[in-house]
């Protein structure tokens, strides 16, 4: 019996697959996971743990019950066996997002918003309209913002940064919330920065105060070639200098104003998620500007963290970018329009 | 004249060439076969029309089929022997085994209309692998003034375009300046990718052909993005390379012509490879048109891994269910793969990554191909995929990294299209 394969062009393909990626981008997170644990403690851990597994869960049980093979272990296996990680991604992203201090069922509410509402309603890995760890986040800020220590947990008030332990909530506010306070503005000094940089005494959320953790891991996804190196360098730069023309072209307010907050946690990992960026060069620097110019405008203007809305807002322009972007074929010479 | 570092970039992907399995395999003959099945499709055009009846006496080079139409090519006996059946799709010579030959006669110094007759005559095709007639690239619509030679040999596997720019430099580049002077033509252009050092270093020995060294990179030797990297001009959309004043022609090509009018043989071999993992002695071999694969095949020895059998280079070429089928013109080579090498695995769904439209040549977006065409908008495919001005290169199914099957949509599109019309 002949057993060769016949199949369409070409029989060489890349070793690199949907997987590989995936695994590429949560090992891009450990730093910034494992700088989180050290940073916030045991609870961070337990956030993380908890928000991971209930996103493989439910995803999981999502595909179960969509497939009506409850008891079909052939099944599970093919799932276990194809799985492409995308939950997982999703899930410690979510938890990188959100503070220490927010009771245990917060990540499990959120993880299963994303995977279930986000992602798996919307078509599964690939069919996402906006990122479903960002739409976890915002879903936890906006559905749990009435109880009264999550919303001083997430968006935070007016705070001291200087963290207390045994504080149920002494991750509170982030620097940047200080820092649009007047008073806050001429208080930062070198020290400051450094500890911004580092994350030290820095309230905020579990993955985004350590920048140094996140800067290696956006040099391991560049080197691995998952995202390209200007992409989170055009939104980060973007947010600073409009940052700095919005504060009356005070170039002091530049390096605060791109240490603070969740913008290098959202411009390397989340706003470069594939499924929900546009597909072209040209659509891509349209979609980073702009996400820089909303994220410092609308901090400007709400004095809260807006980064989560921006990339949200952005990823749901994305498919206008892809629409009306064009890309001009090799060798394409515009058309010389005939005159009448 | 010293080898120029080519230095217009173009998208494209780096893929493991794998040229080592025949790399360094000196050519060799490989036996004929007692019967030789030639196609009378060799290559782009109408098929040729049988001249021989059955039951005739052929000799080697005689002419058995001339061209169907004014795109074809002429087809020649590749042994002598007796006419066993015509068909409307190919002819079967009996090989009698004396190699009796019936050559043209050999031209020592012809003028431009004699070597353009005697490319038509010797039935010469574009040996690439498109195999669009050479006698017809040959009187371009637009003036020429640039022959870019083609020892890119950019798909992977292959490596017999590479033994023959070692072993017969002198007669490529004589067959270019034939060609070159054919059209009149004063710059010749030969360019090579950097993986073949060697073979830049033969053709710097000669003053009329400048060697270009081109960037290891998948698709180099696509003819425009050749045209591109060796001479900085951009072939517009939907036009041929002499718009911008160029011919490109393959080293092969190159050696057909130089046979065909200083020594009169007609077009009746090719030298192909033979490699791949499940290839137990990896050959470049040198092939009568009409050797049916299998004997190429055995006199390689295939493994029992095999789980691919590739006509062609494996970027572009086709995967074969069974050994039927003969040698061409065009027949670049012959990879047989194991499990391990090639890829079976199942589609996973579209991440719109976009690296498909990064590694694309012809900056096109072939996940929107792939898109419209699974919903049955070929319009649109054509619209924002760009479709129609694709070059099958395979290049975005390669590096997709959900394995998606962008050529088979590609290909899908460009059918429905043509047939409502093309728009």
């Amino acid at each position: 019996m002949n057993t060769l394969v016949v199949s369409m062009p070409p029989h060489l393909k890349t070793k690199r697959t949907t997987k590989h990626i995936m695994l590429d981008v949560v090992i891009a997170l450990l730093p910034a996971t494992v700088m989180g644990c050290v940073l916030f403690g045991l609870s961070a851990l337990l956030t993380i743990a908890i928000s991971v597994v209930a996103a493989v869960l439910s995803e999981y049980v999502y595909a179960l019950l969509s497939h009506r093979v409850w008891k079909d272990h052939a099944y599970a296996k093919r799932f276990w066996k194809e799985f492409d990680f995308t939950s997982v991604v999703t899930g410690l992203l979510l938890a990188l997002v959100i503070p220490a201090s927010v009771p245990w069922y917060y990540p499990l509410l959120g993880s299963i918003f994303a995977i279930v509402v986000v992602k798996m309603l919307f078509g599964g890995t690939g069919k996402n309209i906006v990122n479903p760890a960002i739409a976890g986040r915002i879903f936890l800020f906006i559905g749990l913002a009435a109880v009264p220590s999550c919303r001083a947990a997430i968006i935070g008030t007016v705070f001291s940064a200087a963290p207390e332990v045994g504080n149920d909530i002494f991750t509170g506010a982030t620097p940047l919330t200080n820092f649009l306070n007047p008073d806050f503005g001429a208080s930062i000094t070198q020290s400051n920065l450094t500890d911004l940089f580092f994350g030290f005494g820095v309230a905020g959320c579990i993955g985004e105060t350590c920048k140094a953790a996140l800067l290696l891991g956006y040099i391991y996804l560049v080197v691995r070639k998952v995202i390209k190196f200007w992409q989170p360098l055009l939104y980060i730069g973007v947010t600073g200098l409009f940052a700095v023309c919005l504060n009356g072209f005070d170039f002091s307010a530049f390096l605060p104003s791109i240490l603070s907050g969740g913008l290098f946690l959202g411009a390397i990992f989340m706003a470069t998620d594939y499924v929900t960026s546009p597909k072209s060069d040209l659509g891509n620097v349209i979609y980073y500007v702009a996400l820089g110019l909303i994220t410092a405008g609308l901090r400007k203007a709400t004095g809260i963290e807006v980064v989560s809305f921006a990339i949200m807002l952005m990823n749901i322009i994305v498919p206008l970018i892809d629409t009306y972007v064009p890309r001009r074929a090799f060798g394409y010479r515009r058309q010389r329009k005939e005159v009448k | 004249m010293k080898a120029i570092q080519s230095k217009f970039v173009f998208h494209g992907v780096h893929i493991p060439d794998r040229k080592h399995f025949a790399k360094d395999v000196p050519v060799e003959d490989c036996a004929p076969a007692d019967t030789l099945t030639v196609s009378l499709s060799q290559g782009i055009g109408k098929p040729s029309v049988p001249v021989v009846a059955v039951g005739d006496p052929v000799k080697q080079g005689q002419l058995i089929a001339k061209a169907g139409g004014a795109i074809g090519s002429a087809v020649h006996a590749p042994v002598s022997g007796t006419v066993k059946s015509v068909t409307d799709c190919a002819i079967v010579i009996e090989n009698d085994k004396k190699y009796e030959t019936a050559y043209m006669q050999p031209l020592s110094d012809p003028t431009p209309e004699q070597i353009k007759a005697r490319i038509a005559d010797a039935g010469i095709v574009g040996m690439g692998g498109a195999g669009f007639p050479t006698a017809v690239k040959l009187n371009p619509q637009d003036p020429v003034d640039t022959l870019v030679v083609n020892g890119a040999e950019c798909e992977p596997y292959l490596t017999c375009d590479h033994r023959i720019m070692l072993e017969h430099t002198a007669e490529i580049a004589e067959g270019a300046r034939l060609i070159a002077k054919s059209l009149g033509i004063a710059t010749i252009f030969i360019g090579i990718e950097a993986n073949k050092p060697d073979c830049i270093a033969a053709f710097e020995a000669f003053d009329f052909i400048q060697p270009v060294i081109l960037k290891k990179q998948y698709p180099v030797g696509s003819e425009k993005h050749l045209i591109y990297a060796c001479t900085g001009r951009k072939v517009p959309t939907g036009k041929l390379p002499a718009a911008v004043g160029c011919i490109v022609q393959n080293v092969a090509t190159c050696l057909a012509v130089f046979e065909a009018v200083r020594s009169g043989k007609p077009l009746i071999e090719r030298v192909l490879t033979v490699a791949g993992k499940a290839v137990k002695t990896p050959k470049n071999l040198r092939v009568r048109i009409g050797t049916p694969l299998d004997a190429v095949i055995s006199a390689c020895t295939l493994t029992e891994d095999a789980k691919k059998i590739i006509c062609g280079g494996p970027m572009t070429g086709a995967a074969l269910k069974e050994l039927s089928r003969t040698v061409t013109k065009t027949t670049g080579g012959i990879v047989a793969m194991t499990a391990d090498e090639t890829d079976t695995d199942a589609p996973t769904p579209c991440l719109n990554c976009g690296k498909c439209a990064d590694v694309c040549p012809m900056n096109l977006m072939p996940m929107n191909t792939a898109f419209y065409t699974a919903a049955g908008e070929y319009d649109m495919a054509a619209k924002k995929g760009g479709v129609l001005n694709c070059i099958e290169c395979g290049a975005c199914a390669y590096i997709c990294p959900a394995h998606r099957p962008l050529i088979q949509a590609i290909r899908t599109a460009k059918a429905e299209i043509r047939k409502g019309g093309n728009k």
